[in-house]
């Protein structure tokens, strides 16, 4: 039960407000996330082209597509990659990352570093990388070159 | 959920193999068989890892169950590689 709903049964309990009134709270309570977040997404769904959409779901993949042509990448033919990864699965990935032992955090960092990733593992906590994760969900990358042909890069939540 | 199938496609400009459907939850059959060694191995892990061996089991169970919805598919050089968990 969250705080709202117990708020509105707690002031029933009370007497301060009638069941009718109550139930028109709760109903309005009800709808109301719907409305907020759709609110909240607009720029989310407007990206996608999909401003209609009423309801926000929770993101449920990342994808990312990625469309390069020949002259881009030097290889014989378009280039082609679309990766759906569920969400469910990145934050699984995350957690896996608090197996590593600590006398290996070292070696890491200094491997990062060596491959120009100033990042210090230690220093990562896994409820930091939940909240990452939880904020891919707002995330979405577009690029489009247009060089000497089109390369499509398009990283998103869905 | 755990993954019940795996759909891999290979495909080259010469030959290609049909969309392959493997039975992953055939896979649970040697997994019980070695359960013991397995557990093993687990509470190794977690000896190593200074933490509980139903924490280690539950971040292996989160990726397992994870993995399906998964979908990989790379087109180069006229090479295909396609890879779904279902």
């Amino acid at each position: 039960m969250n705080e709202n709903r117990r708020q509105i049964l707690e002031m029933l309990a009370a007497g301060k407000i009638t069941a009718d009134e109550a139930e028109r709270l709760i109903a309005a309570l009800e709808s109301g996330p719907a409305t907020i977040v759709s609110e909240h997404s607009g720029s989310t769904a407007s990206a996608n082209g999909n401003t209609g959409a009423a309801v926000k779901t929770r993101a449920k993949y990342l994808r990312v597509l990625v469309e390069a042509p020949q002259e881009m990448t030097g290889l014989k033919g378009p280039t082609s990659v679309n990766v759906r990864v569920p969400m469910q699965l990145l934050r699984a990935g995350v957690r896996l990352a608090s197996l590593i032992p600590v006398q290996a955090h070292q070696q890491l960092d200094e491997a990062l570093n060596r491959h120009g990733v100033p990042l210090t593992l230690s220093q990562i906590k896994p409820e930091n990388l939940e909240e990452l994760i939880d904020h891919l969900e707002d995330l979405t990358v577009d690029v489009d070159t247009t060089d000497e042909g089109t390369t499509k890069v398009r990283v998103f939540c869905e | 959920m755990i993954p019940n199938f795996a759909v891999i496609g290979i495909q080259t400009p010469h030959w290609q193999t049909p969309r392959l459907w493997l039975p992953l939850f055939l896979l649970w059959i040697p997994v019980i068989l070695l359960s013991p060694i397995i557990f093993l191995i687990l509470v190794a892990l977690a000896i190593a890892c200074r933490m509980t061996i139903w924490r280690i089991i539950a971040i292996f169970w989160g990726i397992l169950s994870g993995l399906p919805g998964t979908h990989v598919h790379v087109r180069a050089e006229g090479n295909q590689v396609l890879v779904r968990i279902l």
